[in-house]
Formats: structure tokens, sequence, C-alpha cells
């Protein structure tokens, strides 16, 4: 064993070690899906400023020329689809808040607050979170337009109602409709949540004399907030996305109170061909506000999946 | 005036196979008002169990618990009076120390908003938490939120403080504070109190009374000293003092005490006490071996020493008798300045009004050690 | 060779500095503890010698190779972690074994026989089969052990191994980890904030506080001969009681009392005028007192107790000065278990010549450490 001075001892063998062939080939590959992942968007936003004859004569990803340029296809689709943006966020919004707010309920008595039959009805939400859309597409819509419609019940209540109009009252079952099918997945996220807190804090606060109702409310639901982020986010993309619930219950994409989903595969089609401008811009524009959520809440949602871990 | 009365209270689970698990056996315990009660024993000895079932977290299967006349079995933790501090603190962390003390308050009572204000700052004045009011949990030492979690109890003036072990996540040097900081402010508020721990010492040194507890049973209650130098039976002996107390299981031939490695000679008013049981076990404090100060004698062994722990105020040392096997092992304590080093041989003694004899087969005490007839020790030890 | 060689070594994390300027010299086979309160900087130091820190400068050395940049798994080390950090979905003998799976030399059928091997040497043989959530936490301890053992490496590196047990089992747990280490003869540093582990385990205690080494000794000279006063407050419990005051002529006057230096003191102190005494609590001498008995010695001081820790071996006073109740913890006294005071009874308290430690107020370096006769102790135990 040589004692070597501190300088000249610098050990460059273990610095290099790492630094192999097998490192060099895992770069590669991450470049190389990368670009797998990434061409695709590049495709579909050139394709959105691109004029008709532009995206017919140019490579699909190439940036347009400068006549080839426009922003005609991005200002056509935003007409086209202002009602039914509204329409979706007057859907969506109410649905996430609901189905969020009461899968944290149902998950804090399923956890936090000990009851018999707990574990059977826990079992009903599992269930519930594996029925299929299909296998209820029929009886929910016999259910709202015929034994029970709520929509044309409430129709002039809605139509009263300022910057609202009577056919935004199509949305009402749909909303209902969400909020049931999205409590079961809420509740089953939340719960992993609940489950990894103390349980001395709920403890805490009965002997501090608070009701189970007052313990929710003080001490529960603030502490959840991270956990809110994540699943206000996972709900509201789900909603806003789906599409077979609001083809059922709203029929077709030239009902006025149709959202975005339901419009977005007539744009840009004619009888003379698809505007593949048109329909690349729609579908940029209704992806938007899922964007802007996930930036609005993008410290809330890593918070919460930290703590989820 | 709250006195905590247990009458045979027994908690039984029911385990995931449908099978019964008793946790607590019919514990039978009188709490006197003001009283510092120390419930004691091993992880899994049911101390917990009795603490929780006393604040209402758990249901009494059977038996009955009493606060003065109040039968307390269906009264839910939210109308018992009661205040707990737990192991975990189970601070809200999102609420300030203003919002953590305050809440209980808000809760359980109809004080207007600036009475509550003032009596929690009286409280953090009491503990010398003033300057912490704003701060939140995760902002605090663990001492800070200890103080806090008292702080939360004291706050309500309740009948009852209970305290699951709420030291033991604290540094030994902060532990050994903060058991002198609770006996005070015990005193001071004379609140009953029943505090839960595992560790012995707090046990001796925090309790009016102790009560120790093993597989669910209550095994003795009385004041630490009585635990300390009459226990009713081998647990006991062997749970409380820190070094625990040497056995040697052995038989009596005659009036001889044969163990491994060692006879030791029994006085006849010792061979009186013990009665015709034969397999004995022999057990003595640490303290009480005499270590290399006797050259011979009848309760004076050869031994060797195997291990020193030096404490600094005393030395722990490991003996082996030296004709006894491997097994012959026991521990003495000297003075810290004596140095002692594993592998010197020396001399042991053990006096005889000092020795404990236990029936080997149930384990109860037949004779615990003679006391000097010193008054402070009689004040110290109930009859 | 496991010997270890620290030549200022230095960690900065952003604008703190952990660890400071810390040259420490390890022989092979040594039991070296590290020891101080949290954030003092023994963690980092460890994780260093670990390879999981890199220190900002300075060298680190293990059996004469230069360290610094070395990957862990390169420095022939094995390391115990405070929480076990056993691998949940493996066996016990999976995890001892997997140790030596990046070990090159070993045939399959030898692993398997060396995991065997290490399991009884640490008496856990009948568990190999079990997974650690079967465990107790002194049979995990016992694992994780095995798994550093189990590679026989040259350093053996514990932080805080046993700060997650009970009381008792924590002791019991000391004394076997200081026989294994006597036993399998491997430079071991280990961590802890408990003094008490420190003063019982370590063949020689590095003392940190604050990123800086404040004392490298063996625990007897710790505890009598501390550098400073940080050292002296540290180790020891209860703690060593401090009075500060200052010196007119050969006289130490405090606020409550003042006591004579004695020539041999007064040499070291020299012309210092503001000073620190220090006494042991053990070093005090407590006796009743007769409250009409005005006579009081030199070196004594009337007292009020304030507070009595039983402790069955012994007691602990806290005792205050008449004139000024308040401060009900001016002093501490260990007084014999059989000697019993109780609380409001006022002593006479002694404090010895030979057993005070005089430290300089301003800077806390110890001036004068207490006088002992070694040989005369020493000599009482052999035979």
């Amino acid at each position: 064993m040589s004692q070597s001075s501190p300088t000249g001892s610098f050990d460059v063998a273990s610095l290099v070690e790492d630094v192999n062939l097998r490192r060099v080939g895992q770069y590669a590959l991450v470049v190389f899906f990368l670009g797998f992942f990434l061409v695709p968007l590049e495709t579909g936003i050139m394709t959105a400023i691109k004029t008709n004859e532009s995206v017919a004569r140019s490579l699909p990803f190439a940036p347009p020329a400068s006549e080839g340029f426009t922003l005609g296809n991005i200002q056509f689709a935003l007409e086209q689809l202002s009602g039914s943006f509204f329409n979706s966020l007057v859907m969506s919004i109410p649905a996430t808040i609901g189905s969020v707010l009461f899968g944290s309920m149902a998950a804090y008595g399923l956890t936090m607050v000990n009851w018999r039959a707990q574990m059977g009805v826990l079992m009903l939400f599992v269930v519930g979170v594996f029925v299929p859309y299909q296998a209820v597409l029929v009886p929910l819509a016999r259910f709202w337009n015929n034994i029970f419609p709520l929509a044309r019940m409430i129709e002039p209540m809605v139509a009263s109602i300022p910057f609202f109009q009577g056919y935004h009252a199509d949305l009402v079952p749909l909303v209902i409709t969400h909020i049931a099918y999205g409590i079961p997945i809420c509740t089953i996220l939340f719960r992993s949540y609940y489950q990894s807190l103390p349980n001395s804090l709920v403890e805490a606060g009965k002997i501090d004399g608070a009701s189970i109702t007052k313990i929710y409310r003080r001490i529960i639901l603030p502490i959840s907030k991270p956990m809110f982020g994540v699943v206000f986010i996972y709900q509201f993309t789900q909603i806003y996305n789906e599409f077979l619930f609001a083809f059922t219950l709203v029929t077709g994409s030239d009902a006025p109170a149709a959202p975005v989903t339901l419009v977005l595969p007539a744009i840009g089609a004619s009888t003379s061909g698809i505007d593949f401008g048109i329909r690349m811009s729609a579908a940029f524009l209704a992806a938007v506000p899922t964007l802007i959520l996930y930036v609005a809440f993008a410290e809330q949602f890593a918070k919460g999946l930290r703590t989820e871990a | 005036m709250a006195r905590l009365t247990l009458d045979d209270v027994t908690k039984v689970y029911t385990d995931d196979g449908g099978g019964d698990i008793v946790a607590v056996e019919e514990i039978s315990l009188d709490i006197d008002d003001g009283e510092f009660l120390v419930l004691v024993g091993p992880s899994g000895c049911g101390k917990s169990t009795t603490l929780r079932m006393m604040a209402g977290l758990e249901t009494v299967t059977e038996g009955e618990l009493r606060l003065e006349d109040r039968v307390l079995n269906d009264v839910s933790a939210q109308n018992r009076d009661i205040a707990m501090v737990f192991q975990s603190y189970a601070l809200y962390p999102h609420k300030s120390v203003r919002g953590n003390m305050s809440f209980g308050l808000e809760e359980s009572t109809d004080l207007p908003d600036d009475e509550i204000r003032q009596r929690v700052e009286e409280t953090t004045d009491m503990l010398g938490i003033s300057d912490l009011l704003d701060r939140n949990p995760g902002q605090l030492s663990g001492g800070q939120q200890q103080r806090v979690a008292l702080g939360r109890a004291i706050v309500r003036d309740p009948e009852v403080f209970l305290m699951d072990e709420p030291l033991s996540n604290l540094d030994a040097k902060l532990r050994a504070e903060m058991r002198t900081e609770l006996q005070r402010l015990q005193e001071e508020l004379g609140v009953t109190t029943i505090y839960v721990t595992h560790d012995q010492t707090e046990a001796m040194t925090m309790g009016d009374r102790v009560a120790v507890l093993d597989d669910g049973e209550l095994q003795q209650v009385g004041t630490p000293l009585d635990c300390y130098h009459r226990p009713n039976n081998l647990f006991v002996a062997g749970f409380i003092g820190e070094p625990s107390m040497n056995f040697f299981d052995g038989s009596l031939s005659g009036d001889i005490f044969r163990g491994d490695g060692f006879d030791y000679p029994l006085s006849d008013a010792t061979r009186d006490q013990i009665g015709d049981a034969s397999d004995l076990t022999l057990g003595i404090r640490p303290e009480d071996i005499e270590v290399g100060e006797r050259r011979s004698g009848d309760r004076t062994f050869d031994a060797e020493v195997v291990v020193v722990e030096p404490q600094g105020n005393e030395n722990t040392v490991h003996l082996r008798f030296a004709e006894g096997g491997e097994g012959a092992r026991f521990t003495a304590t000297t003075t810290g300045r004596s140095r002692v080093e594993s592998g010197d041989r020396t001399t042991v003694s053990f006096p005889e009004d000092a020795i404990h004899l236990f029936d080997g087969e149930t384990g109860n005490a037949l004779k615990n050690r003679e006391l000097p007839s010193n008054r402070a020790i009689g004040a110290y030890i109930s009859d | 060779m496991g010997q270890i060689q620290l030549t200022d070594l230095m960690k900065r994390f952003g604008d703190t500095v952990a660890v400071d300027d810390l040259s420490l010299d390890i022989a092979d086979e040594e039991f070296l503890v590290l020891v101080g309160p949290s954030g003092c900087g023994k963690s980092t130091t460890l994780r260093m010698l670990a390879g999981l820190e890199t220190p900002t400068s300075g060298d680190i050395y293990i059996g004469g190779d230069h360290m610094n940049y070395r990957v862990p798994q390169n420095r022939d080390i094995a390391m115990v972690f405070q929480d076990y950090a056993l691998y949940p979905h493996m066996t016990v003998r999976q995890n001892i074994r997997f140790g030596l799976e990046e070990e090159e030399g070993y045939t399959s059928a030898e692993r398997d026989e060396r995991a065997v091997e290490v399991a009884e040497t640490l008496g856990i043989s009948d568990l190999l089969d079990r997974k650690p959530d079967e465990l107790s936490g002194g049979q995990q301890q016992r694992v994780a052990l095995g798994r550093a053992i189990v590679r026989d490496p040259e350093v053996f590196l514990m932080d805080e191994p046993l700060s997650n047990l009970d009381a008792k089992l924590r002791a019991e747990m000391r004394t076997e980890l200081q026989n294994l280490q006597d036993q399998l003869a491997v430079t071991t540093v280990y961590v802890t904030h408990n003094q008490t582990e420190a003063m019982t385990m370590a063949d020689r205690i590095a003392v940190m506080d604050d990123g800086e080494l404040q004392q490298v000794a063996s625990p007897f000279e710790c505890y009598h001969e501390p550098n400073n006063l940080f050292v002296a407050e540290f180790i020891g419990e209860p703690m060593i009681n401090l009075v500060r005051g200052t010196r007119s002529e050969t006289t130490f006057v405090g606020e409550h009392f003042s006591y004579p230096l004695d020539e041999d003191v007064m040499e070291s102190v020299g012309d210092r005028d503001d000073l620190v005494l220090g006494v042991r609590p053990e070093d005090i001498v407590v006796a009743d007192t007769d409250p009409d008995d005005a006579a009081i010695g030199d070196h004594e001081l009337r007292m009020d107790v304030t507070v009595v820790e039983p402790h069955g071996d012994q007691n602990v006073l806290h005792l205050s000065h008449p004139d000024q109740p308040s401060d009900d913890d001016a002093l501490q006294a260990v007084t014999g278990g059989m000697h019993l005071v109780t609380r409001g009874d006022r002593v006479t308290v002694r404090i010895p010549p030979d057993t005070i430690h005089v430290f300089d107020a301003e800077t806390g370096t110890a001036v004068h450490n207490r006088r002992h006769d070694q040989e005369a102790d020493l000599t009482e135990l052999e035979q």
C-alpha cells in the first residue's frame, strides 16, 4: 500500500469507470425516443398553420413556406368551437368538483372512521371503477330521456340564468352522470392518500371534542390540498375528453349543447374533402384548457405525487 | 375532582381468522384525584390499549370505567373531558401553534374568541413557547413540538390527562429535562394524569404510583420504590431497574441454594420465609453485589470480569463465576473511578439482606430484600 | 488493514459548514464512537467515510488508500443504518446473502454457507426463512448486522443502529455489539447522539459539536478530564453542575455562594477572573441537616430539595438555594438508593475540593479538572 500525497492520488479510474459503451447506448436510445414522440406533435403544429395547397405540396413536418403560412385555419376553428367550449366547461367544471369532493368525503369515511360493513361498501366502490362505459349507455339514455327527463323539467329555469340558454339544461344529466361515474376512482385515489396519514390526527381531533364532520372539514380537508391537485387534474382531463356519454346524452355534433369532443370530428369535413389545416387547428385549440390546467396546478400536482409516493 | 376507576376492564379483539385476542384482562385500578400514575410494560403488554379505552378511542369489551360516579363506557371521546398527548404529537400540520391549541377549545366549549386567545397565551407563557405562536408545526424542533402537544392538552383544563409515550421521540438529554418539567407541570396543575411508557426510568422517576403490566395483566401497583424493592414477582423484579436484577435459577438442598457455579447458604430466618418451594430463583440487584471487597466468606465467590461498561459515575461490570458455565453471567455496578478491565479476576459477595427469592415455577416473590429502618424509605413505600 | 485517517476534512452544504477541519486517526480494530447533538456533523462525517457524500476539501484514507473519489462499493466497508434498510421482499437468508452477491471469488454454495455461518454467530439461525416484517425490532437489528458482517469488510460504519429499540433491548444489544466487535476485530466507527452508548461501548470517543471536534479520548478521560464546557456538559447523565462566577483572591464567588479554591486549583487558574465551577452530581455529598445547627464548613452550603427522582439504585435530587427558591434546579445531586430525602427537606450539601472542575468562562476551556487517585482505585479490585 503506497501512501501517495493527497493531490497526486486522484483516483481517475473510479471517475471514468462508469463512462462506457453501455451508457453511450442508453443516451442514444433516449434521443431516438424523444424524436419519435416529438415529430408527430411538430407535424401537427406545422399543418395547423399551413394553407391547404401548402399541406398538399410540402412534407408533413416541414415548416410552411412564406406564401403557405396562414392563421386563417385557427381563426375559423375558433369560431366553430367557441360555443362548444362554453358547453364543455359548463359540463366539466361542476362535474369535476363534484366527483372530487364526494370522492374525498367517501374516502375519509372509508379510511379514517370505523364502522361496520365498511369493507363491503369499499368493495362496491372498487367494482364501480370497473363498470365499462358501453354497458351502461342504453340504460343511461332511457333513464334520462324516458324515466326521469330532468333536462326537460329544468329547461325554463336554466334559461333564466344570465349567459345560459335553455338548451344548456341538456348538460345537467351529463354532469350528474359524470359525478356518479367519477366518484369510485376518486375515492380509491384519496383512500391511498388518507391511509398514509397518521391515524392519531383524527384521534387528536376526537379528543379535542370535534365531531366526525368537523374533523373532515377543519383538519382532513385542508391537509389533503396537494392530493386535490392531482385528482382534480386527472378527473378534469377525463371528463373534458369524454365522448361516449356526451354522444349518448346530447346526441350529435349539431345539437346546440354539444361539447368540444362532439364537435371536433365534424370540423373541417365537407363534401369536397377534409381540410387538414382546420382539423389540426381545432384539435390544438381543444387541448388548450387541459394544458392551462396542468400549468396552473403544476406545483400542486408534483407535491401531490410526492406525498403519495 | 376527578377520580378514575377501572373495574375488571377487559379488551378482546377479534383477529382476521375470527379468533379472540385478549389485549387487556380484568384490570382494576383506582386512580386518585391529582395522582400521577404511570402504566409501564414491554411493547404489546396492553398499556396503550388501556389508555385508549380511557380516552374513548377503543371500546371496553367488559368491565366498567368510571370518572367519579359517571360510567364512561358508552360516552364518546368527544364528551369525556379528557385531553391526550400522543407519541407522534399528532399536531395539525396545516395550523399554526395558536390554531393547534385553540382548536380543542373552539370545538368543546362555547368560550368567546378573546377568552380562547387569552387562555392560549397563558398556556404558551407557562410552557415558554410564546414566541412560536404563529409558526407551523413543520418549523418546530422535536422539543418544541412536544411542548405544543402538551399545551394543547393543558389549555383545555380537562379532568384527566392521558399521555402515550410523549417523550419517546426526544433525544436523551431533552428527555431527562422534559421528565422533570412534566412532573412539575402536573404538580402545579394538579390534574389526574395517566402516563404510558415502556421506559422504566420514566416510570420510576415520574410516577406517584407505577402500574406494571405484562401480557394484558396487571402485575403490581405501587410506589416506584415499592416496585423496585418489593416486587410481586419475577417479571416486575426484572423489568424495573436498570441494569436489570440478576437472576440465578437453582434448587434448595437443605439450607443451601445451589445455583450454576455457586452455593449460597440461607439463614434460618430466610429459610422460614420460603416455605416448601424447592425450585427457586435467586435475585440480586447489580448495585448490591460487593465487588472485590471481602476476600473470603460463605457468601463470597470467585469471579472473572467479562465486559466493562464505563458510565462515568459508575461502571457496569459483566462477570462470570469462576466455577460456573458460560451461562452463569451476571452484572454488578461499581463506582465510576474504579478501573476494572475485562479478564480481571476478583471476588463478589452477595449480602443476605439484599437477596430476593422467587418461586421457580410461578415466579412469585417468596422473600424480598430487607430494608433499613430509615424514616424516609417508609414514606416512599406504601403498606 | 482497517486504519482510518481523516485529514482536514471539510464539508459544506451551500453556506453552512457541516464538518469543519476535522482530523482524526482511527487505529486498526478500534471501536470509535462519534457522538454529539443532532446537527453536529457526526452523520455527515460517517457518510463521507462511506462514500455517500463527497468532502468539500480534505482527505480520507482507509488502510492507507486515498478514498475521496472512490465509490462506496469499492471502499471495502459495510454500513448499518438506523432504520436497518432490510429488503422487505427477501427472506433473512437472502438479505444476508445479498451483500455477497456482488463480491467475486465465491461460489453459490459458499455464499449460502457463509450466510448460515453469520446467522449462527448472531443467534438467528432459526429465522433464516422469515421475511423482515415477521421479525421483532431486535431481530431485524441482528439481520442488519448480519448483512454487514457477511462481507467481512475492513471497516464497519454504524449510524445510530440502536436508536429504534426499546430501553431494555438497547442495553442488551449494546453489550452484544461490543462482544461481536471484539470477536470480529474489525475497525468500527459508530455514530450516536446518546452519551451512554458512547461511554459504554467505545475504545475512544470523538465528541463533536457544530461541525468541530471537541475531544478525542477514552470514555474515562472524557468524563473525568473534559477539554471544555461542551464535553463536560454533554458527557454524563445526570449532567454536570455548572455555576458561573468570578474569582476574588483565592475564592470563587457565585451568585449564591462562595467557594474557597485550594492551592492546587489556584495554580492552574492563575489570574483568570471569570470562571465556571463544575461538579458532577455523584460527587456532591448530601447530609440531612438539623435546622438549628448554624455551623457550616468551608465547602458546604444549605439547600432545599425541590424534586426527588428515585431510580431505585440511586436518587437524583434537584436542589435550590433558600434565598432564591424560584430557581428550583440550581444544583443536582445523586445519593445512594437507600438514602432517601423528601421534597421540601433542607439539607447540607458538601462539594469536596478534590472533585471540582474549573473552566474559563470566556473560552469554555477547562483550566482545572478533578483529581483522582487512579492507582488506589485500581488495586481495590485486584487480588
